[in-house]
Order: C-alpha cells, then sequence, then structure tokens
C-alpha cells in the first residue's frame, strides 16, 4: 500500500508548485494509473515515490512506513523501475542488465542467472537467444520487454512504471500492454503506472488519478466510474467525447451474456471472445449487420460461442454494470 | 661535410658526436647496414625503450590528472571553461619555446622536464575526451541506474566510465601520438628515445641514424595508434553490436 499524505512539491525559485496537496492510497496488487496532460506534474508524483525527487511537504508511506526511514538508494532496490526510454545498459548484456539490482543486493552469481532466464521467459524472450546479447541488438519492443524484465528481477512489491511501453508502435504497444496485464494477473504487484494517453490508462488501471496543470488531483476512482461519473468539465473533456466507446473498451465480448447463435449463416462477422465490445461494435457496424458470431480464440474453424447484437451493447453503454474482462 | 668543424647543436648530439665519431668513418651507401647491425641492441634498441618509456609515463601521469578533472568539469560545468582555457594555452606553446621555458624556471637538462612538457600536451585532450564521454551518457541510462538505487559512485564506474570509453580512448590516440612525435624534439633537453638518433645523425650527416630514428618513430606511432584501437574494442564489445541488427 502506498499513500500520499498531503504531498507537494515546489522547485527553488519557482513560485508555483508542480505537485499540489496530493493525497491518495494506492491498494496492495493494484495498477494505479497517473494521467494528465504535460506539466500536471504526474512524473514528478510518481518519481517522489523512491525519492528520485524529495517533497517539499508531506510524506509518503509505503505499507504504512514512511519512505524517508531508509537511505534513497537503499529504498529503490526495493522497488522495480521502468522509463519510457527503457535506459537499458547499453554496455550490458541482456541477461546482466536483468540482473544489475540482484547483483547490487548481493545475491549469487547462479541466483542471478537463473532468474534473468526465468524473466525473459515471462516476458516472451527465449533466454538461449537473447541472454547474451546486448540491447542495441534487440528492436524497440524487446527491449522494453527487458525493461519490464529488468524492473522486475529481485521481485519487488512495489513498482513505477513511467510510460513504459511509450517508445514503440500502436500494435506493438497492444501487445506489450496485454502481455504485461497477463503478468500483472499472477505476480500482483503494486504499480504506479504514469501516461500521458487516457486510453492506455483506461486499459491498465484498476485506479486512475487523473491529474490536472499544477499538480493538482482531479479525480481518482475507478476507470468506469471516472467514465460514468466524471468529477469535472476538466475531466470529462480530458477524458474525451467519446466516453461510452470508451467504457465499451473495458468489456471483454466473452464476459458478457451471449445470445444463442442459432439461425444465422456465414454472412455474419466473426467476433473473437478476446475483444473488447467496442471492437465488436465497430466489427457488426462495419459489415453492416446488427449481430456478430461470437467465436473463441484459435477456434474459429469451430462452432460459435453464441451471438453477441447491437442491442445488447446498447444496453450494456447505458449502465448497466458489465463485468470487467 | 665533417662535422667534427660543425658546432654542437646539444650537448646530447656533442656527447653522441663523439661516441659514433669512429664508425662514421667506415661508412659505406646511404644506409649503412653493417653499422646497424652491430650496433642495433646497443645503441638503437634502448634509445627506442626510453622512447617508450618516456611516452607511457607522461601518458600515465597525464590520465592520471585528466580522468579526475575531466570528472570534475562534467559534473561541475563552471570548471570546464577555465580547464579548458589553462590547457589549451599548454598546447599552443610550441615544443621548443615549452622546453626553454623549463629550463629557464630552474629545471635542469634531463628527464623530468621533457615527462612535464609531455604531460601539459596531453591534458587538453585528454580532458575534453573525458568530458565529451561523460557527456555522451544518455540521460535516460544515468536515470535508470539511480532509479534502480546505484549509488552515485556506482554509477560513475558501472555506468558513466564504461561509457565513455570510447570516446576517452579516441582522446588518447590522438594524445600517444601526439607525445611520440613531441618526445624526439625531447631529446634536445635530455629527454633521450628516438631524438638522440635523429639528431646526432643529423649533426653528423649519418643517414643511417636518422632515417633509423625516423622510422623507428613513425612505427612506434602506428603500432601505439592501433594497440589503442584493439584494446578499446576488447574493453567496449558491445559498440559493435550497435545496429547489428
Amino acid at each position: 500500500m502506498i499513500e500520499f499524505k498531503g504531498v507537494s512539491k515546489t522547485y527553488p525559485g519557482m513560485d508555483t508548485p508542480v505537485v499540489r496537496d496530493l493525497s491518495f492510497t494506492i491498494e496492495d496488487g493494484e495498477i494505479c494509473v497517473l494521467v494528465g496532460p504535460s506539466g500536471c506534474g504526474k512524473t514528478t508524483s510518481m518519481r517522489m515515490i523512491n525519492r528520485l525527487i524529495e517533497p517539499t511537504e508531506g510524506e509518503i508511506l509505503i505499507d504504512g512506513q514512511d519512505n524517508t526511514s531508509m537511505s534513497g538508494t537503499q529504498l529503490r532496490r526495493k522497488i522495480g523501475y521502468a522509463i519510457q526510454q527503457t535506459g537499458l545498459f547499453p554496455h550490458r548484456t541482456i541477461a546482466d542488465n536483468i540482473g544489475t539490482v540482484p547483483g547490487l543486493l548481493g545475491w549469487d552469481k547462479a541466483r542471478i542467472s537463473s532468474r534473468a532466464d526465468e524473466l525473459l521467459d515471462l516476458v516472451g524472450l527465449p533466454p538461449d537467444q537473447y541472454r547474451d546479447r546486448y540491447p542495441a541488438e534487440l528492436s524497440g519492443g524487446q527491449q522494453q520487454r527487458v525493461g519490464v524484465a529488468r524492473a522486475l528481477a529481485a521481485d519487488p512489491p512495489v513498482m513505477l512504471m513511467d510510460e513504459p511501453f511509450g517508445a514503440v508502435d500502436p500494435i506493438t504497444r497492444d501487445r506489450l500492454q496485454n502481455e504485461f496485464l497477463h503478468i500483472q494477473e499472477n505476480i500482483k504487484k503494486t504499480i504506479v503506472f504514469v501516461t500521458h494517453d487516457i486510453d492506455e490508462g483506461i486499459k491498465m488501471g484498476n485506479k486512475i488519478a487523473i491529474l490536472k496543470e499544477g499538480g493538482i488531483l482531479a479525480q481518482y476512482d475507478t476507470p468506469e466510474n471516472i467514465l460514468v461519473n466524471p468529477a469535472s468539465e476538466f475531466v470529462q473533456s480530458f477524458v474525451g467525447g467519446d466516453r461510452v466507446l470508451k467504457r465499451l473498451s473495458l468489456t471483454r465480448v466473452g464476459d458478457v451474456d451471449l445470445e444463442p447463435a442459432n439461425g444465422h449463416g456465414d454472412a455474419l462477422p466473426r467476433i473473437n471472445a478476446e475483444w473488447t465490445l467496442r471492437d465488436a461494435l465497430s466489427e457488426i457496424i462495419g459489415a453492416g449487420a446488427d449481430r456478430g458470431l461470437v467465436v473463441t480464440d484459435g477456434e474459429s474453424n469451430g462452432g460459435p460461442r453464441g451471438a453477441i447484437t447491437l442491442d445488447s451493447i446498447r444496453k450494456i453503454s447505458h449502465g448497466a454494470r458489465a463485468p470487467r474482462g | 661535410m665533417d662535422s667534427a668543424d660543425d658546432p654542437p647543436t646539444s650537448i646530447l648530439a656533442f656527447l653522441f658526436q663523439a661516441e659514433f665519431a669512429s664508425e662514421e668513418q667506415q661508412q659505406k651507401g646511404f644506409i649503412d647496414w653493417e653499422w646497424l647491425g652491430e650496433n642495433f641492441t646497443e645503441d638503437v634498441v634502448p634509445a627506442l625503450l626510453q622512447h617508450i618509456f618516456l611516452c607511457a609515463v607522461s601518458l600515465a601521469i597525464a590520465l592520471a590528472i585528466s580522468l579526475p578533472l575531466g570528472i570534475l568539469a562534467a559534473r561541475y560545468r563552471g570548471l570546464y571553461g577555465p580547464l579548458t582555457a589553462i590547457t589549451g594555452f599548454f598546447y599552443t606553446i610550441p615544443s621548443f619555446a615549452m622546453f626553454v621555458f623549463l629550463l629557464a624556471i630552474g629545471f635542469s637538462v634531463g628527464v623530468t622536464p621533457a615527462i612535464i612538457t609531455l604531460v601539459l600536451y596531453s591534458l587538453l585532450i585528454l580532458i575534453r575526451n573525458v568530458v565529451t564521454g561523460l557527456d555522451s551518457v544518455p540521460p535516460e541510462t544515468k536515470d535508470a541506474a539511480r532509479g534502480m538505487g546505484l549509488t552515485d559512485r556506482q554509477i560513475l564506474w558501472r555506468v558513466e566510465i564504461p561509457l565513455a570509453l570510447p570516446v576517452i580512448v579516441a582522446g588518447m590516440r590522438i594524445a600517444v601520438v601526439t607525445v611520440i612525435g613531441i618526445a624526439v624534439i625531447a631529446s634536445y633537453i635530455g629527454g633521450g628515445g628516438l631524438g638522440n638518433l635523429i639528431f646526432s645523425g643529423i649533426t653528423r650527416n649519418f643517414p643511417t641514424l636518422y632515417v633509423t630514428g625516423a622510422v623507428l618513430a613513425t612505427l612506434l606511432a602506428i603500432s601505439a595508434d592501433l594497440l589503442f584501437v584493439r584494446t578499446e574494442r576488447f574493453l567496449s564489445p558491445w559498440t559493435r553490436a550497435r545496429g547489428a541488427r
């Protein structure tokens, strides 16, 4: 659990604070997304947790303990850290990069190397192939996977991620996001995730903290509640005019009640159960149909699981609470 | 031309002149291979070894001074201007004038003023390359290092210096070639080395001697340069990985 208690940051020589009286609590095992326009202090807020930046006022508690109760370097070794430009060490191999924090913590070599292999497997890079390469030999997406693996290396309970999937193309980013959410289901870290992209925030966050210029917390809630009940005009305009659609993107087709798929031919669009309702809506409208057949990933030749109709999607968009995928 | 009638241009040339005076008479052709064969281990090799010693010691001292100063200048930007101004001033003094100044302020002829001169000439190149090298380390790499809990000292030695190494070594290559060249002139103030062969050869109009000195000085500069290229590759295998994919 991470608690911000009246945290403010004013840089010397500046009149206005970049973060103002920030108080909120991040629960264990949750991804808390800090999102907002540039200059809203989201990165500053994140960097105050591991004291890369020291707050001017207030305190930050990690599991009830003031984060100033130990030295900055000791604290940072216990907190995973991944950033947009990855910051991988160009002169160290992939395995050495991942082994950085375990090395600082004094693990023995065999344990570090087996941990590196384990993590490479976890992020989908075969260790045999990647262990001894240098970062420059990897694509941007692969480097970001290594960045995440490195942050996870010493199995820290808390992770800070500053636009960790920011520097790659949208398709790769989408894949990395999905893979990371999948990993998070198992590892249940407490994650502070900074992004400027509200869509990424809605997708990744259990909770979203929307900050506005001057470092003021505009709203802190679940993605659903922020989309349904924006707390202010600022939040409303920040989440955008398509918040109904964004809400649909929170739910996967496979998680809603489907209608029986009887009596319909091949003309209907095929909807993957892994897709979000938003994708399904787009596919159905695009095909000029009023419903689509839901199939399971990898078994598109098998029988459909059911049908999803425009009507049912409309009902969900109108507030009937759908389970989150 | 009978060299015995010429006024000696330096004390050492004079000494050499006396030493080699007897062999000179037997000179056959432009290069006297026979003389070279007989005197190689006795005169040529010691001169070469002394040249290497002079340059290696100077470069080591220059690096020991430049590395900390460069690190400080990279941290505290205000130092960089004055440092390059002072070392730049040393660099512009003609080498011969530098020797004269050192003798004028009380140094006696010998190896010491030679080494001091060679060190002063290397400082500008080395400090500038240390600072440029440290500046070239990506800020996000340093941020990640700090964010993972490396101390400032660990960041310096494990991240910044290794990443700056190719640029620092590039500076050492320029410095070593410069130093090997200037060390030839240093024989005038008693530095010894290959300059002794060259200057006494010229003074006594004995081509075998000055050609040998000049060829060895050139070969030494080329091999030192190659050695540094190799060392840099060995120490920075990752630079070859860049863009390999």
